[in-house]
Order: C-alpha cells, then sequence, then structure tokens
C-alpha cells in the first residue's frame, strides 16, 4: 500500500511546478488513481475503503447528506440537536431497562407538547410549572440511564477523536480506533443506525443552547457571521443559522427529532469512509454482517428555495461592546458552476499568504487592518457567497478597511492577475493536494464529502485539478461578473456606546 | 395529551428491532454483542527516531518515505520566561520577526514569495522556555527550502517596518483583550494565581513602547538563544541521511556560540489563598475557572500517574469523566466542562476546572464541581472509572505513533524536560499501577476544594452576588486585573 501511495504521490509532486498545465478530461488524475474500493449495500448505504500503511489505526466517518439547508424557521437547530443525541445510545446500550425509559418518554412528550401551547397562549405561569414537571420526569427517567455508555465503550477500546459535526449540507460521525479493534465499529454503528434512543432529550437541548450561548450569543464574531448570512439570504436556507435560533431550540421537541431522524437518516442517505490499516475484503464481509440489515429510509426531500437575484446593497449592524470587525460578502454559483474554479484562484490571490493583494495592502503597506481573509461559503451545493472578512486596526474604521478592499478589487478587476500571482497559487493548490492525502482521517472526510456530495469520490479531485487551467482572463471575468455594488451586503460589528 | 400514533409507532418498531433474531440476517449489534468480541493483539514495531549529531547540534532523525515530503522541527532552549519583564515584548516578538523580518540576504518580501514559490509550510513560536519553529517541505525543494529556513533562523534581518507592524498587530490585541470572554477569563486567572511570573504576564501597552520592542533589542534576544548550543533538530520525511547530512553540515557550520548562559525561568510564588473573584461582564453566560496550587510534578513517581489517571476520572476525560457526566450530561448546565491538572517538572502546578453555563446557573454549577471535588477526596474512584481510563491509555497506546512527526517531537519533547528516552514505556508501566486507592489518597493529599482562588466573568445580577458570596470572600475585578473598591 505504502509504495503505491508513494508512487501517486511523486506523480502528483512532479506536476506542480510544471506550467502549462495539461488539463483533459478523459485523464484521470492522480489522486484519482488512489486504490479506493467501493462497496454498496443492497439498502443503499455506500462504502469507500482506502487501506493504508504506517501505524495500524484506522479512521471511520460516516456522513449523511443532511444538514441546515434542510431547515425551516421553527424547527432550525434540529439536525444538530440530532447530532448531540445519537451519542445518547441505542435500545441495549445506555439504558438498564429501555421499556421503561420508552413509557416515561410518551409522558414526558406529552407534557411539552402541551408547554408549547402553553407557551403560545403566554401562560409563563403554565409554562414554568410543566418545564418542572418535564425535568423531574426526566430524572425519573435518569434512574434507568447508562449514562455516556456508548462513549464509555469506545473509549474503552482505545479509540481516539470520537466526536461529530453538522455543517449547512453534511452531518458528519467520525472516530479513529486501534486496526484490531475495528470490527466494533461496525456493530455500534449499525445499532445506532437501527435503534438509537433519544434519552435524556430536554437536558441535552439545554446543553445546546449553552453551545449557542458560547459560540455566538458571547462572541462578537459568531454574532456577526450570523448576521451576515442573515441579511444576504432572504429565501436560501444558507441564511439560516445551523445551531438554531435560540426560540427555536427551547420549543423543539423529541417527537419532532423522531421524525427528522426518519427522514433523513436512512442509510440510502449515508456514505461511509473508512481508511487505514485494513484489508478491504474483511472491511466488505463486516458491512454486509452488520450494516445490510438497517433498514432503508425515506427519500429525503430535495432543497428546493432559490434565492432570487440581489437587486441592490445591504448593509447590517451589530452593536456590542467589542472593537470592530467587518464582513463583506457576495452572491457567486454553487462549486459546479464554470465560474467556480476562477472564484478559488481569486480567493487565493486575494488573501492567500503575504504575498496576496489584500494582505499586502491593508496589513503591510497601509497598515489598516490585523488580519483579512476571504472564503467561498457557507455550502458548497448551492449558489454561496464569496466572503472577505477583516479585523481593523485602531485608529482605522471598518470604513476605511472597507474602501480599501473595493479599490484593490477594482485595481485586480482592470488589469487582471499576473502569471506569477497564478502560478504561485497553482504550486500551492498541488502541494496542498499532498499534503491533504498524509492523514488517514482527512482522506476520511474529504472522500465521504465527495462521494455524498457529489455522487463520486473522485469529484473532489477533478474540481482542484479544474483549478490549474483558470486563466487571467477568467478571474477577471468572475470580477465584473459578481463584485458590483448591488450584489454584496456588508456587515459591521460596532462598539456599543459607552461600554468597557 | 395522548401521542398521535404517527410518533407513537416508531419507538415500538426500535424498540422490537433491538431483540435478536428479529430482524432477519442482520448479525447481532448493540452491547452485548460489542462485549462479545474479541480482539488480535496488535503486532506493531513502532519506528523509534536515530539520536546523531551535526556541528554538536543533537539531530532526531526518523525517516519516512511514504510521501514525498520533509518536515524539520528546531527547538532553541530560550523562551520569554528566561528574560525579565522589560524584555517581554522584544522576546515574545522573536519567533514572528524570525519569519516576518527578512534575512541578512533576503528582504522581507523576498523571504515571503520564496516560501509562497516553493509551496513551504513554516511555524515560528514561542512559549515560557523555547523558541520552536518548524518547516514542510516537497522533499525535491529540500535543499533550498532548508537552506532558506536556517538563513531565516540563523540570520534575520528584523527590518523595521515589519517589526512597527507586528508591534501594531500586537497592540491590536491588547485593546481586543476584552472582547473574548473565555480570553479574559483565563488571562486574568493566570495573573490572578502567578501575579509577576512570567506565566502571569499578559501584554500590555506597556510591554510595546517602541524602544522596548525595537530591531536592536529583538536582535540582542536572538543572540542570546539563537545558538547552536540551545538548538535540537528533528527531521522526519522522504531524505536518506546520507543526503540530509551534508546539507545539516553545510548550514550549521561556524554558526557562532552564545556570549553568556541563560538562567532557568524563576520559581512562581502561586497563590494559595482562598477567594472568589469577579469581573463584571453582561453576558448570556459566564465564564468559570477555578484552581490552587499542587506538588505534584511531572516524572514525579507514583503519585504522577496516579494524579494523571484521577484528574482524567475527576474531569479530564470528556464523557467518561464525573464533571462532564454531572455538569453537561446530567444537569444540562454546560457544553464545556472540564478539570485541569498542570504539573510542571521544576516547579508546582495548579489543580481546578473550567466551564460556562448562563448567568442562573453559574452558581448551581459551581458548587456541584466543588462537591464532585469533596467526593473525590473522600471516596476512591469505582474500578471501572480506573479500568476506562487506563484501558483507553493501554489500548490507544498505539496512537502515539501515528505520524513520524508525532514521534519525533515527542522525543524532542523529552530530551528538553530532562525525561528518560524510553520514558513512555515507563508512562505506561507507571499508569497500570495505579489503584482506585492510590487515586484517593493522591486526592486527599493534593486536592482542597476549599481552597479554590475562583474566577467569574459574568453578570452579577443575574448570577446573584449572596449566592457567589457563599462559596468565600468576593472581590470585583476590573479586565486589568486591579480590585474595585465596593
Amino acid at each position: 500500500m505504502r509504495r503505491s501511495l508513494k508512487a501517486t504521490l511523486a506523480l502528483l509532486a512532479g506536476a506542480i511546478l510544471a506550467s502549462p498545465v495539461v488539463s483533459s478530461a478523459q485523464t484521470r488524475t492522480p489522486g484519482e488513481r488512489l486504490a479506493v474500493r467501493e462497496h454498496t449495500l443492497d439498502n443503499g448505504l455506500r462504502l469507500l475503503i482506502l487501506p493504508r500503511g504506517g501505524a495500524p489505526t484506522v479512521s471511520f466517518v460516516v456522513r449523511y447528506r443532511v444538514g441546515g439547508v434542510h431547515e425551516h424557521l421553527g424547527t432550525t437547530g434540529i439536525a444538530h440537536l440530532l447530532e448531540h443525541l445519537l451519542f445518547k445510545g441505542t435500545t441495549t446500550i445506555g439504558t438498564k431497562d429501555v421499556g421503561a425509559e420508552l413509557r416515561l418518554f410518551d409522558r414526558i412528550d406529552d407534557m411539552h407538547d402541551t408547554l408549547i401551547r402553553a407557551r403560545g397562549e403566554g401562560d409563563s405561569t403554565g409554562v414554568a410549572r410543566l418545564s418542572e414537571s418535564i425535568a423531574a420526569l426526566e430524572d425519573t427517567a435518569r434512574s434507568y440511564v447508562e449514562a455516556n455508555e456508548f462513549d464509555r465503550i469506545l473509549t474503552r477500546a482505545g479509540a481516539r477523536g470520537l466526536n461529530a459535526t453538522t455543517t449547512n449540507e453534511s452531518t458528519m460521525y467520525f472516530v479513529e480506533l486501534p486496526a484490531n479493534r475495528a470490527e466494533l465499529w461496525f456493530v455500534l454503528e449499525a445499532d445506532r443506525m437501527s435503534n438509537p434512543v433519544f434519552r435524556e432529550f430536554y437536558s441535552e437541548r439545554d446543553v445546546v443552547t449553552e453551545e449557542r450561548r458560547m459560540r455566538v450569543e458571547t462572541s462578537p464574531g459568531g454574532l456577526l457571521y450570523e448576521a451576515h448570512l442573515d441579511a444576504a439570504y432572504s429565501v436560501h436556507p444558507f441564511g439560516v443559522p445551523v445551531i438554531g435560533h435560540m426560540s427555536d431550540l427551547e420549543n423543539l421537541g423529541r417527537r419532532d427529532v423522531d421524525g427528522y431522524f426518519r427522514r433523513f437518516y436512512g442509510p440510502n442517505n449515508a456514505v461511509v469512509a473508512i481508511v487505514g490499516d485494513v484489508d478491504p475484503g474483511e472491511v466488505v464481509r463486516w458491512a454486509d454482517r452488520y450494516l445490510e440489515a438497517v433498514p432503508r429510509g425515506e427519500e429525503p426531500p430535495p432543497v428546493v428555495a432559490v434565492e432570487p437575484p440581489q437587486r441592490g446593497e445591504r448593509r447590517v449592524e451589530v452593536v456590542w461592546p467589542a472593537e470592530p470587525a467587518l464582513r463583506i460578502g457576495w452572491h457567486v454559483p454553487d462549486v459546479f458552476h464554470e465560474d467556480a474554479p476562477a472564484l478559488v484562484i481569486l480567493s487565493s490571490i486575494l488573501t492567500g499568504g503575504r504575498t496576496s493583494r489584500l494582505y499586502r495592502r491593508l496589513i503591510l503597506e497601509d497598515r489598516l487592518a490585523t488580519g483579512v481573509y476571504s472564503s467561498l461559503g457557507p455550502g458548497q451545493r448551492f449558489p454561496r457567497l464569496f466572503q472577505i472578512d477583516a479585523t481593523p486596526r485602531a485608529p482605522h474604521t471598518a470604513a476605511a478597511v472597507e474602501e480599501a478592499v473595493y479599490e484593490e478589487i477594482a485595481r485586480l478587476s482592470a488589469t487582471g492577475p499576473t502569471e506569477a500571482e497564478l502560478g504561485r497559487v497553482r504550486n500551492q493548490i498541488a502541494a496542498g493536494n499532498i499534503r491533504r492525502l498524509q492523514s488517514n482521517l482527512g482522506l476520511a472526510f474529504q472522500l465521504s464529502e465527495s462521494a455524498s456530495l457529489f455522487g463520486d469520490w473522485r469529484t473532489t479531485f477533478r474540481l482542484s485539478e479544474r483549478l490549474r487551467g483558470v486563466t487571467p482572463a477568467e478571474v477577471s471575468r468572475v470580477l465584473g461578473r459578481y463584485f458590483t455594488r448591488e450584489n454584496r451586503t456588508v456587515a459591521t460589528l460596532v462598539r456599543q456606546e459607552g461600554s468597557p | 395529551m395522548r401521542p398521535t400514533p404517527r410518533f407513537a409507532a416508531p419507538a415500538v418498531v426500535v424498540a422490537l428491532a433491538a431483540l435478536p433474531g428479529l430482524v432477519s440476517g442482520q448479525a447481532p449489534v448493540g452491547k452485548e454483542a460489542a462485549e462479545a468480541l474479541r480482539y488480535e493483539a496488535l503486532s506493531f514495531a513502532p519506528p523509534a527516531p536515530e539520536v546523531r549529531e551535526v556541528e554538536g547540534v543533537p539531530v532526531l532523525y526518523l525517516a519516512d518515505h511514504s510521501v514525498p515530503l520533509v518536515t524539520v522541527i528546531a527547538r532553541f532552549r530560550g523562551g520569554y520566561g528566561l528574560f525579565d519583564r522589560a524584555s517581554y515584548g522584544a522576546a515574545t516578538a522573536l519567533p514572528s520577526l524570525l519569519r516576518y523580518g527578512g534575512t541578512d540576504s533576503l528582504p522581507p518580501a523576498a523571504v515571503d514569495e520564496a516560501l509562497e514559490f516553493y509551496a513551504v509550510q513554516t511555524t515560528f513560536g514561542g512559549g515560557g522556555e523555547s523558541v520552536f519553529s518548524s518547516m514542510n517541505t516537497l522533499s525535491e525543494h529540500l535543499s533550498v527550502s532548508l537552506g532558506l529556513w536556517i538563513d531565516m533562523l540563523r540570520s534575520p534581518r528584523f527590518d523595521s517596518s515589519e517589526v512597527e507592524v507586528w508591534r501594531g498587530r500586537q497592540l491590536e490585541s491588547v485593546r481586543r483583550r476584552g472582547d473574548d470572554p473565555q480570553r479574559l477569563a483565563f488571562t486574568e486567572f493566570n495573573r490572578l494565581l502567578y501575579g509577576d511570573h512570567p506565566v502571569g504576564w499578559e501584554m500590555e501597552e506597556g510591554d510595546l513602547e517602541p524602544d522596548d520592542v525595537s530591531p536592536d533589542r529583538i536582535r540582542d534576544i536572538h543572540r542570546r538563544v539563537a545558538c547552536p548550543e540551545h538548538l535540537t533538530l528533528g527531521v522526519t520525511g522522504d531524505v536518506p541521511w546520507r543526503d540530509l547530512e551534508p546539507l545539516l553540515q553545510s548550514m550549521l557550520e561556524g554558526w557562532t556560540p552564545c556570549s553568556d548562559t541563560l538562567p532557568p525561568s524563576p520559581i512562581p510564588d502561586i497563590r494559595r489563598e482562598a477567594g472568589v473573584f469577579l469581573i463584571t461582564r453582561e453576558l448570556e453566560q459566564s465564564v468559570i475557572v477555578m484552581a490552587h496550587p499542587t506538588s505534584v510534578r511531572l516524572g514525579g513517581g507514583a503519585e504522577y500517574f496516579s494524579a494523571q489517571i484521577g484528574n482524567s476520572i475527576l474531569g479530564g476525560g470528556g464523557f467518561s469523566s464525573r464533571i462532564l457526566s454531572r455538569v453537561r450530561t446530567e444537569e444540562g448546565y454546560a457544553y464545556s466542562a472540564s478539570s485541569l491538572w498542570t504539573t510542571p517538572r521544576r516547579y508546582d502546578g495548579i489543580v481546578g476546572a473550567v466551564t460556562r453555563t448562563r448567568p442562573e446557573n453559574t452558581v448551581p454549577a459551581l458548587q456541584l464541581i466543588l462537591d464532585i471535588m469533596f467526593d473525590m477526596t473522600e471516596a476512591p474512584p469505582t474500578g471501572t472509572e480506573v479500568a476506562t481510563t487506563v484501558d483507553q491509555i493501554v489500548n490507544g497506546f498505539v496512537f502515539n505513533f501515528e505520524t513520524p512527526a508525532q514521534i519525533v517531537s515527542r522525543r524532542m519533547f523529552y530530551l528538553a524536560q530532562g525525561l528518560p528516552e524510553d520514558w513512555l514505556e515507563r508512562y505506561l508501566e507507571g499508569i497500570r499501577a495505579v489503584t482506585p486507592r492510590s487515586i484517593r489518597d493522591v486526592f486527599q493529599r493534593h486536592l482542597r476544594p476549599e481552597a479554590m482562588t475562583i474566577l467569574v466573568v459574568g453578570d452579577p445580577d443575574r448570577i446573584g452576588l449572596d449566592a457567589l458570596r457563599r462559596l468565600g470572600p468576593l472581590t470585583f475585578l476590573d479586565i486589568d486585573g486591579a480590585v474595585i473598591p465596593r
């Protein structure tokens, strides 16, 4: 394994400084030659297996094609809340008496339904009384719980990095195990996919509200990011925070999450990537043995919302006791659009490293800012934003930084990038392509993302290859097409009067 | 209200599906099946770095030909903690200006262009005791990349314009110190506990006067730190020693030794009195930090291992630990909650806990953590708790050898700390010998919940001052650590 990977990488490396770049749809790129074995079960679950040498460890990622884009006002944050609840165990893990638990859940959830109605009617006494009753009943249910048993089984097996993450477009569950314990993952994950129990629901919902307080409500950066996306999107769910609005979180019930799980968490909506010291034949046998019987789920509904064209500049302020900050976003197309590669290159030309245009101008020459970054997001499959965020340096204002950003963009738009700039960016992209192959977990993320979002694990490698063919004229074209005043949304953090 | 059948049905289906045999063809899954699995032992001989010497500089070398990349790590003894406060600005500036300030032969922009053209990745950093840097390059560019990087470390220019940019960014960072409540809490807590010791220092405007952070001042620090007798190198990746050695030789030869020896960093006088401190911030969530000093040292015999496992059970071990289980899982008070137990080699460390919770839950969460600590001093943990932590370390031991760079970095750390080269094996033996009783003993000797210094950043009106005062004498602080009379 080790040798063949190295040969592949050497090919990648050799291509780095070569120019001009050969780009042909028929030629397989070196990344595509990785020895990935694909295996699809009858229930629709797709597995990608990449054996590698090195230390005897294995990385597992299971990725569901569901995230913030499948949410609506009223139930925002549900994908992320469900992510937390999938660590609560199953009908056999995390429980002393699952029957007793489930009977209590019915009573608790009825009470929660009543609470929501009381809240709607403004009955605050009723809400307080019902909240206490729910907490008390959940404490009773807790007497049947083996807390955190799912975590403990994996911990004792020597697992590392057990965690999950929810984004706008996917939800990933991941862990690394010593290679001799790989079978354990199948036994646990098949159980979790088939028999999850959303125990300790209401206390876990409180945990998520605390996570929101930490990441958003007490974080100036988090607040500004949320306000920026909210202002930029009027229709498409990219404008909805993945962690959810506080009032939505406070009203979500276990029954909402049950329904959501059935709609989006079938094996037919999942991709598993396994990278490390494994025998692919054995992995396939384990998959057939444990995962094949997980029942197929519903067909998830597609995302149909389309963001209408923006008809004028939008500006939003967040007033907060903190130093100023700036975010600018322009609407641009999704990752498959013909302009997408030029936009990635543009991001690198503007802010990729100390020789980039905005870094040089804002940080080194005019010293208007202490940091400047750009990115494309918050997802890939739908039209997104080209975002720039900058940290002004006193006494300079966010307005002064904003002005300088527009000047640099206008200058680049007028003359286009130089060949040297493009060469530097191409080299960095090619080297990045090698570096990201170093980590088993990193590769498992990439393979599963590509297969889940784009249908083929090779697509990410192909998209990366497209970057190398971008010309100066294409960069100029995207600048002219998208970077207009009426297409942008600007968010600024403004210090609260009289704050310390 | 009765549940609608639509919602009730799945719970039943879910419950039945778990019974063995009802889902056709599926091998048993779940708890019993997991417990029934048997595993073969791992057969794995972890690679060990070779320790060589080039021009008097120790070089830890571990070849890895799986990817066409080479990583080189440098560590110099000589962080800001080895200088006095008047040099804090310049000593902190050193690592960044090695990266940004150019070299004798190349102005800063030319260094940037070369690094970016060859797609070389570098890191430069510093701590209280050391300055370190790493360089990662495609192996085909090793000669040019290594030459440039060694030049940056050995012959820096400290370009005055770059120094001024660095100073401006630091001043902005000082200005933004209170923006992030967690950063504010941690830095003020260190100041509270360690006072005028490098661990307690927080960068202030006064540390960043132009004369204190001039190119000459930084050059002076560089002259005293960056010399061969302070240097250790680590090399991993796709390069044979026969190619590496002459490269290193030509780059290291003729490097002038340091003019004076650097003294060790001072021994801190850590605050021992109990007390509650509050920095007022009208926020939706309080940040809580608490700790007191302890004398358990890294490598300090059986007690050290009992403290390691004990801390994991108390609150260092994530969901298997008591603090996260009770504060998060059971009460829903917090997203993150953990204990901390630092064990420096030369002087005392601290033991305590951190969490964040909504203002109204501040005192209940604090009280709960203190109660958990009291319990640890009174009764030994369960056998399962000890076994969970020990099993994690033993079964997951292989993760210590995942990458060659990790193996080499760890050996460099042992060298710097004066630990034996087989420390990892001794560690494994040490934690295997830990018992519930030895953990109770170490907590009885070293954990004193009643002696905690507690710092809260939050909203006094919603936290409830009376409740907070019940935990100890309350002092209000401003964000620069000064006492506000009340």
